[in-house]
């Protein structure tokens, strides 16, 4: 019985039409022989109408004899869909506007979406990713008594805060002990010399615990993973390489693990190719290649040493375990270092998160903020479309009464509305993916270098998922307006009155509401886009204390290998000083171990025989260091080539040294203790500069000679001259030099110290357009909304306006009249407005340098050039207002 | 018989006391039709119009021998309520 049912059904779909014509047919018959039949018994000419009236609704009864089969539903839908595509091609020029201002909005957050999913929601490219954590420890500032890769400068926040950094080796050990921990690894960058092959060259690499691969779940393609025993300063030197470094350094060698290359001067035999694509954590976070891995082989001292933090560590949570119980367990293992080594550990804690969190780091902040920009578009341009439906559907309101008065339910008509707008919405999906691709490129393509995983960006299902739900989200938001609008026409008055004045009160108020939401979202985002613009401007003029221009800066890196005593490395600079001053264009000549914008080196010292320890930022430099980077001397006098070794150590401080140090004091005379007790005088101060950049702060700075080898035995990498002319012309001569001393030296990191610094803020520079631009748009589209929130209404009272002329109205009041329309259209948005950026402003602070997130001159100038935009647009319909002629006005009536 | 023999033999033979649209009978007749209960086959008309003709298979007279045995049941419970002996 169900089966044959079924089948039925199934017959039925396939031969609907004719089922449909089929009944017509009975149902006409069925008219026409009552009609006869009240004929004859007299009614005449009524007898059909009767007949009709009798029968009832043929419609109705047929779309209810057809539900019967059960394809109803699917079949008006089907119906809908065609109805709606079939109204939107005959409005052609409506159709383009709304699919192309939705184009504009989903392609702008698809590309956002695209790249916020590439960086921060895709799960990182190893085995079982959820288990993997990162490692740091985080001690209470102030108190940073070591040195370290961690980022411990400080950004905000003073005393009481947590200051992140790597991690101690020593440490690691007692960590990895703790229960709910499988296995940790550490690593550190480690670039190297890479000699004979070709021109020497400095290559990225990492130094790894032998358990690195296998706690990241990755196994090499050729050769071994590290064993335990490779991992020590006996063991004979072994390297991983990348696929990259195979293909395109040993051209694929198929005997490549009988190979060998030199690094740092020294041979290391090939243990194994990692596989094509591998990243490590610290290449997905800075996006620079790491070619090459070697066993961290830490020396017996490092292994001892808990107050030197230069491990990274990534580790991998036992199968269920959550981070929140493994963080309570380092809590307990943290608890009993400090009473072992009270010394280093009592206020070393260490945190573990996420590892991609730790990949995805700063970048976060900025990409939800554009995320939720560009959320805030999408919404504007459905306002937008919204409005656009809206006019169409009043132009319609006779095409719905008559479908109303043919028997058409309420609910049906909203579902032909909401249809139309779906379709919508596709189009604009699919334009908007089109452009979105598009954009995606190009936001790849201008994004600045330092985003973690941006080059994986990829039109992935996730994307098209995020885009499509986005985009009928949209098509119900901006499609319920009009529905709801059409559902509520009333047949009788709306075929009363003419079509062209049937805008109704309610109409009207959606429209204004619409516009005024419309005015407040585009606010929010100039307020946004405002706030970094200014933030950005007081980047800009932030003095650095140094001179940027014309200086040209490399670094060389000398390996221990070769240049085992700080002596030798003093006398390649010493050579490299003299025969580079000698080249045209060249005025003067730096080295030193940290150059400005390169980090910092924070040590500790003893002021005046006072016994509590000082911390400052060090450096050793060549003579030429303040002249090459125009830091100006304020007293005393600078190194020279005479502070050698044997010569009494002497050092160059900054001004604040003297103000945050000694109390405001000159810090002329004074002298400090510094290493194994040398006593260090101070032979001068010079102006202070911003090491770290625009953004960072100014700090204590002590600048040593770096001929007093023993006094601050660092490796010296940096190197720097300023030029007469462009500085990068000299690159090739310099390069000539260096390997004229040295033909295995290669020199890295070439740039002008304007492009260092233009780096720097290339982050900042690119937010804040991208929210410019996002802003200017939304600022568009709500100038548009207003226009023709205007001109519609203005179009309506055409009539009203006439008689108002006719009668005597001055224009200029009529004028007005729209103007003042105008105005609260605008104000009452400008308030939405403002409210709504001083709510979503505040996830901008972290973006913001030196400015509060309400920070009115902002405000002001976003609502005032908003108004004055807005104001523009509306005096085109107010003019046209007070042009009005009245006869033709009332001609047209 | 056809649809509107149907509904006209109806209203003959009840006098017109049941006054209904006569549109209804139409969704009535496919869903009877769905369930089998009815043959629909198209002739002629003596005039010579296409019309379909409807009758009843077994299944349907089984239908209707149960349903005239329901409504026979209910019809006496409702007959002894208004007529209490």
């Amino acid at each position: 019985m169900r089966g044959r049912e079924f089948l039925g059904r199934i017959r039925y779909l396939f031969r609907r039409g004719e089922a449909a014509r089929d009944l017509r047919e009975e149902m006409h018959l069925h008219i026409e022989l009552r009609a006869r039949k009240l004929r004859e018994r007299g009614l005449g000419d009524d007898a059909e109408f009767a007949a009709r009236r009798q029968f009832g609704n043929r419609g109705t009864y047929a779309d209810k004899s057809s539900e019967i089969w059960g394809w109803a539903v699917w079949e008006r839908i089907v119906q809908d869909f065609r109805m709606g595509a079939r109204s939107l091609r005959k409005t052609p020029g409506f159709t383009v506007v709304a699919v192309l201002t939705l184009a504009v909005g989903l392609g702008m957050n698809t590309a956002v979406y695209s790249v916020v999913n590439a960086v921060m929601l895709r799960q990182l490219p190893y085995a079982r990713p959820g288990q993997l954590v990162s490692l740091w420890e985080e001690h209470p500032k102030g108190h940073d008594n070591f040195n370290s890769h961690g980022d411990t400068l400080n950004k905000s926040g003073g005393a009481g805060a947590l200051a992140r950094t790597t991690v101690s080796v020593a440490n690691i050990a007692d960590y990895s002990g703790s229960q709910p921990i499988a296995q940790m690894a550490s690593f550190d960058m480690a670039n190297m010399n890479l000699t004979g092959a070709g021109v020497p060259e400095r290559v990225a690499g990492e130094a790894v615990s032998a358990n690195f691969f296998s706690v990241l779940g990755v196994t090499p393609v050729r050769g071994r993973d590290f064993r335990t025993e490779d991992d020590s300063p006996d063991a004979a030197p072994v390297v991983m390489i990348s696929y990259d470094f195979w293909q395109g350094r040993l051209g694929g060698d198929t005997q490549v693990l009988d190979r060998s290359v030199m690094l740092d001067g020294r041979p290391r035999r090939i243990a194994g190719v990692l596989p094509r694509g591998f990243q490590s954590p610290s290449e997905l976070a800075e996006g620079a290649a790491s070619e090459f891995y070697v066993p961290a082989a830490y020396s017996k001292e490092q292994l001892q040493s808990r107050g030197d933090h230069d491990a990274g560590v990534v580790a991998r949570l036992k199968p269920g375990v959550a981070i929140r119980r493994a963080q309570a367990d380092l809590k307990v293992v943290q608890a009993r270092l400090a009473r072992q080594y009270p010394g280093t550990n009592k206020e070393m804690y260490p945190v573990i998160g996420p590892l991609r969190d730790d990949v995805v780091k700063g970048a976060g902040t900025a990409l939800w903020a554009l995320l939720g920009a560009s959320g805030l578009l999408v919404l504007i341009t459905c306002v937008n479309v919204a409005n656009l439906l809206l006019v169409r559907a009043t132009g319609r309101r006779r095409e719905s009464s008559v479908r109303l008065a043919m028997g058409a339910s309420r609910m049906r008509l909203v579902r032909l509305f909401l249809a139309e707008s779906l379709l919508l919405a596709a189009a604009g999906c699919a334009a908007g993916m089109l452009l979105g691709t598009l954009l995606t490129r190009a936001l790849i393509a201008l994004a600045p270098a330092g985003i973690p995983r941006l080059e994986s960006t990829t039109m992935d299902w996730t994307v098209f998922a995020f885009a499509a739900s986005i985009a009928i989200v949209t098509g119900v938001i901006f499609g319920i307006a009009p529905a709801w609008q059409a559902s509520q026409t009333k047949p009788v008055e709306a075929l009363k009155t003419a079509a062209r004045s049937s805008g109704n009160k309610t109409q009207l108020r959606w429209r204004a509401s619409l516009t005024i939401v419309e005015v407040g979202l585009s606010l929010v985002l100039l307020v946004g886009a405002g706030l970094l613009l200014r933030s950005f401007a007081v980047v800009m003029k932030v003095d650095l204390g140094f001179q940027p221009d014309h200086i040209l800066a490399m670094n060389i890196n000398l390996p221990e290998l070769r240049y085992p005593a700080a002596g030798l490395r003093l006398r390649f600079f010493e050579t490299l000083e003299s025969r580079v001053r000698a080249l045209a264009g060249v005025q003067s000549v730096a080295y030193a171990n940290r150059m400005p914008m390169r980090g910092s080196w924070r040590s500790g010292f003893q002021l005046d025989g006072n016994p509590d320890e000082l911390k400052a930022d060090f450096q050793a430099i060549g003579p030429g260091y303040f002249e090459t980077f125009g830091i100006a001397l304020v007293g005393g006098r600078v190194l020279t080539a005479h502070d050698r070794e044997g010569q009494p150590p002497v050092a160059v401080v900054n001004q604040a040294f003297g103000r945050i140090l000694l109390n405001g004091h000159d810090p002329m005379g004074h002298a400090f203790l510094y290493r194994d007790d040398a006593r260090v005088e101070i032979v001068g101060v010079v102006s202070d500069i911003r090491r770290g950049g625009k953004t960072a702060l100014v700090l204590p700075e002590v600048y040593l000679s770096a001929a007093q080898t023993k006094l601050y035995p660092v490796h010296i990498a940096d190197f720097a001259v300023r030029t007469s002319g462009n500085p990068l012309q000299l690159a090739n001569a310099i390069r000539q030099e260096v390997l004229g001393i040295d033909k295995d030296q290669p020199i890295t990191n070439v740039h002008s110290m304007g492009e260092i610094v233009d780096t720097s803020v290339a982050q900042r520079r690119f937010q804040m357009l991208l929210l410019a631009l996002f802003a200017a748009v939304a600022a568009a589209l709500a100038v548009i909304g207003i226009y023709g929130v205007l001109s519609y209404s203005v179009a309506q009272r055409t009539g009203e306006l006439g008689i108002r002329i006719a009668l005597g109205a001055n224009p200029r009041g009529i004028a007005g009249m729209v103007m003042r329309q105008a105005g609260k259209l605008i104000l009452a948005g400008l308030a939405v407005g403002l409210v709504g950026a001083l709510v979503l402003t505040r996830f901008l602070e972290s973006l913001l340098f030196q400015l509060q997130s309400t920070d009115w001159p902002t405000y002001v100038c976003a609502a005032s050039a908003l108004a004055l935009a807005a104001g523009a647009a509306a005096l085109v319909p107010a003019i046209r207002s007070a042009r009005v002629d009245p006869i033709v006005a009332l001609r047209d009536e | 018989m056809h649809g509107f023999e149907i509904a006209d033999s109806i209203q003959t033979a009840t006098e017109d006391v049941l006054q209904v649209e006569e549109g209804s009978l139409y969704p009535a007749l496919q869903r009877m039709l769905l369930k089998a209960w009815l043959r629909g086959e198209w002739g002629k008309t003596d005039e010579n119009r296409r019309a379909r003709y409807y009758t009843l298979t077994a299944e349907g007279r089984k239908q209707l021998q149960s349903e005239i045995e329901r409504y026979g049941r209910v019809s006496q419970a409702i007959a002894r309520i208004l007529d209490p002996v």
